[in-house]
């Protein structure tokens, strides 16, 4: 027992940080509806903030905190209140993008103001402490706890004590109930985001110390916190409390066990582990939100006419297939966007016209592209490993989309982003996928006459998989599955009260989007030669969903702009590095999330302007009504 | 008599409030079987329990002879028993003719994985055909290319009817058809649905607030209050039942 007793204490220290957190989340998702996945990236930002306080700039502690804990209060309950405030009720795609750029942005912020490095963060605490049956506990350990349990504690109190409290508390058991309370319901949702955020400031400040003032394991500290709201069922705040305790025990005492590659990683994956056979298990009915029908968002392009679409199509083929010809030295970058344009349109095909919002995305592609180099490396031809590539990553998808599908878009989203997270740290490293070394290569494809090796031939073979792919996800999206995946945005419970099996459907349109993120990462590897573990983290998928996002729900359209804006203005414009690319898409982000949000009234208001306008009651059909009716009435 | 739905002493309870405690009926193939009864009398969670939407926690439901109290909404639909809703369950963004033929797209596709991406030609036909002689039936030929969201009450109801036709089902749950219809659509709607009936041999399981449509189309009926099945005849002898009138008109009136 004396050889565990270290780990369940340092358990007991962070988990009741992680449980602190939870509570934050569980708090803010309850109050709002929008279940922040920026909740990490408010802690690491607290970190920051501190770290500069005390550390740069020499300020005593308690005030370093105080100012931190006060910034954040406000931040949560006066920009993110006002942010959030358009999306309750919105589609779960729109929140996740919401969220995401939200965790992009100040991720992006961290980055460019501090690099990349990991910064030793002193402990500010005492770190002197006793012994209990020889193990030292420190002070530091001590008060890191005590604060935690009674912030826990004194939001408990808070909601029972204090009127706003006990409305708070009503909002929480049920949601619906926030404009009957009699108090104003944006004052209920300030409070508990400037509450929600202060937490997560807190348990940012003094998990530092121990994490080290890493911005990347910081922000995702969501998903440690994803543990602790699973165990509450996301709705109860004193047992998510308890769930912190028990995911941060368990994960440290599994660091005992568990100290051999692959296994060395899979400690930091419990909470999600923990999450996954919470949402495997648990009454669907006790979940908040997780009946909401999930809503498809694609816009759909009225039908061009013959000539116009004639003449894009003719016009957009000279072009592409001028592009080798013309930009010289950045064909790289054109041939990349190639790849991307498939795995944008993976995406879109998911996101927009089922409404299942995939944050995992690029560990997908990096299936798809590390199956490549395997296959390739073992002598199979190109173009079948190319479909083999695809193929390899469908049974991945299904087992993610498995997990989640009977729950809505949020809990999707949820598993997925946690599904990233254990692929990097355990998965990636195995020789299934990148190896030790976290590199894998392919080589150019030799069709024939055709040779890869050079950059203008390999443009023309990653064109003519674009096309197919394009080609292939517009026939589908045109098809059976598109027909069904319409209805199903608009009324699943007629579908299935006609004989579908809805579960089926999601499931296959989640495995159709896996396949072309795979076909897309088996291009990307044969462009690039080698690939790096490093360029498919989560923080890359939720790229993915942001840049996505910003090029607007259309199919074929979108994924090309995205993949525009991926690729080649990065390309072009070198001072336009990865960091400022994830603040500026994350801004871009919260802002197309919030168009997403709105667009109902926006169209609204557009049409209500319209037909107010002089010009169209002078000129419009209502004109002519009227002169017709006057021709009548004499 | 297996063939048709029944449910037998079904209870349905939300928590401890009971909606329907022991509702026995039986809707045979062949003929249109009403269940009627003052507001929140449970008659739409009967429906529900009956097609799957709600798991009763007591009691069985058979279809066609077979035991199903335990299958999906979806299984149920297979075996045919489709239904249509109080509130019109519709696609707007689709065109009507588009709405019809998503009903049987569905029951052909079931949970086939890869059915999910073909519709092969035969079954493009098939769904196609249906959709143009149930649209036919239900007289809403004209609207086909219209979007649904252009609409009244009345032609959605139609709508939906032609779904369910369209669907092939050889059991129909209709809840309340004829709400919200004036009292030429609703005549309308009764005489599509006898049509319906003859046309297709199917059978008809009908929650129906209009008195007059009630008594002229349905064989037979049962009257349901308070969660209780407190009379079942043919309308005629329900006419004639002084328990039916008490639980309509209050208990002064027969007292």
């Amino acid at each position: 027992m004396n050889t565990l007793l270290p780990f369940v204490i340092v358990g007991l220290t962070t988990g009741s940080l992680y449980g602190l957190a939870g509570v934050g989340l569980v708090l803010t998702y309850r109050t709002s509806g929008v279940f922040n996945f920026g909740h990490g990236a408010v802690a690491a930002a607290a970190a920051f903030l501190f770290y500069n306080l005390h550390v740069s700039h020499h300020i005593a502690w308690p005030i370093a905190a105080a100012i931190t804990l006060g910034t954040f209060g406000v931040f949560g309950g006066l920009v993110l209140e006002r942010l959030t405030r358009t999306f309750v009720g919105a589609a779960p795609a729109a929140i996740v993008t919401l969220t995401v750029g939200i965790f992009l942005a100040i991720d992006g912020t961290l980055f460019i103001s501090s690099g990349d490095l990991t910064r030793h963060f002193p402990a500010f605490l005492p770190t002197s402490g006793f012994t209990v049956s020889a193990v030292v506990v420190s002070w530091g350990q001590i008060i890191s706890a005590a604060v935690a349990l009674l912030a826990a504690t004194g939001l408990y109190l808070f909601m029972r004590l204090t009127r706003i409290g006990v409305a708070m508390r009503g909002v929480v058991d049920d949601a619906t109930l926030v404009g009957l309370t009699g108090e104003r319901p944006n004052r209920v949702r300030k409070v508990s985001w400037a509450v929600g955020c202060a937490f997560a400031a807190v348990s940012g400040v003094l998990l530092a110390p121990t994490l080290g003032l890493d911005a990347t394991l910081l922000t995702l500290l969501v998903v440690q916190a994803f543990g602790a709201c699973a165990i509450g069922l996301f709705s109860s705040l004193p047992l998510t409390y308890l769930g912190g305790l028990v995911v941060g025990v368990v994960a440290a005492v599994a660091t005992k066990y568990l100290t051999k590659p692959p296994w060395s990683g899979l400690p930091a994956a419990i909470p999600l582990l923990i999450l996954v056979v919470v949402l495997l298990t648990a009454d669907a009915t006790k979940l908040p939100g997780a009946r909401k029908a999930v809503r498809g968002l694609v816009q759909q392009a009225g039908p061009l006419s013959r000539r116009t679409g004639a003449a894009l199509l003719v016009g957009g083929a000279i072009v592409l297939l001028l592009v080798p010809h013309v930009v010289g030295a950045h064909l790289p970058v054109w041939i990349a966007a190639l790849g991307y344009i498939v795995i944008f349109g993976s995406l879109a095909l998911l996101t927009w016209t089922s409404g299942q919002v995939s944050l995992c995305h690029m560990a997908f592609v990096a299936v798809g592209a590390t199956t490549m180099g395997h296959l390739t490396g073992d002598g199979v031809p190109w173009l079948l490993a190319l479909l083999l590539a695809g193929l390899a990553v469908v049974p991945v998808g299904a087992l993610v989309a498995i997990s989640a599908i009977r729950l809505s878009g949020i809990y999707l989203a949820l598993v997925t982003l946690g599904f990233g997270v254990l692929m990097q740290d355990v998965v990636f490293g195995s020789f299934l996928m990148f190896g030790s070394g976290l590199t894998v290569s392919a080589p150019r494809p030799q069709l024939g006459f055709i040779d890869g090796s050079n950059d203008k031939w390999f443009y023309y073979v990653a064109l003519a998989v674009a096309v197919a792919s394009c080609g292939a996800l517009t026939a589908i999206y045109r098809g059976r599955l598109g027909r069904l995946l319409r209805g199903l945005a608009e009324s699943p419970t007629m579908l299935a009260t006609n004989g579908l099996r809805v579960n089926t459907t999601r499931l296959i349109v989640f495995c159709t989007s896996a396949f072309f993120a795979g076909v897309g990462g088996a291009l990307l590897i044969s462009q690039f030669s080698a690939v790096n573990g490093s360029a498919y983290g989560p923080v890359q998928s939720l790229l993915l969903v942001a840049v996505l996002a910003i090029s607007g729900t259309r199919l074929l359209r979108s994924a090309i702009l995205a993949a525009f804006l991926i690729t080649v203005i990065p390309g072009y414009a070198t001072t336009f590095d990865s960091d400022h690319q994830t603040l500026a898409f994350g801004l871009a982000a919260i802002v197309a999330a919030v168009v997403l949000a709105s667009r109902g009234r926006l169209f609204a208001w557009v049409a209500k302007a319209s037909a107010d306008s002089d010009d169209r009651a002078a000129r419009g059909p209502v004109a002519d009504r009227m002169a017709s009716a006057e021709l009548v009435s004499r | 008599m297996a063939d048709g739905l029944e449910a037998t002493d079904v209870r349905v309870a939300y928590g401890g409030n009971v909606a329907v405690s022991a509702a026995t009926l039986a809707a045979p193939v062949g003929r249109i079987t009403g269940l009627i009864g003052p507001n929140g009398a449970g008659k739409t969670t009967t429906f529900n329990a009956c097609n799957g939407l709600l798991r009763p926690s007591a009691g069985t439901v058979h279809l066609f002879g077979r035991d199903v109290t335990h299958a999906s909404v979806a299984d149920r639909a297979q075996m045919g028993l489709g239904r249509t809703f109080q509130i019109v369950e519709v696609c707007d963004s689709m065109t009507v003719a588009a709405n019809v033929a998503l009903g049987l797209e569905a029951r052909l596709v079931g949970g086939n994985a890869l059915r999910q991406f073909w519709a092969g030609k035969a079954q493009r036909r098939q769904i196609a055909d249906a959709t143009e002689k149930a649209m036919e039936l239900c007289g809403i030929t004209d609207l086909g290319a219209q979007p649904t969201s252009t609409l009244s009450t009345g032609q959605r109801r139609l709508l939906e009817l032609a779904r369910v036709v369209a669907g092939g089902f050889r059991l129909l749950l209709l809840d309340e058809p004829s709400s919200g219809l004036d009292a030429a659509e609703t005549e309308q709607f009764g005489r599509i649905l006898l049509r319906v009936l003859a046309d297709h041999g199917l059978g008809i399981l009908l929650v129906e607030h209009d008195m007059a449509l009630v008594m002229r189309i349905c064989d037979y009926l049962y009257v349901l209050d308070f969660g209780q099945m407190i009379f079942e005849g043919t309308p005629a002898e329900t006419q004639d039942s002084a328990v039916v009138r008490a639980a309509y008109l209050g208990d002064e009136g027969v007292a």
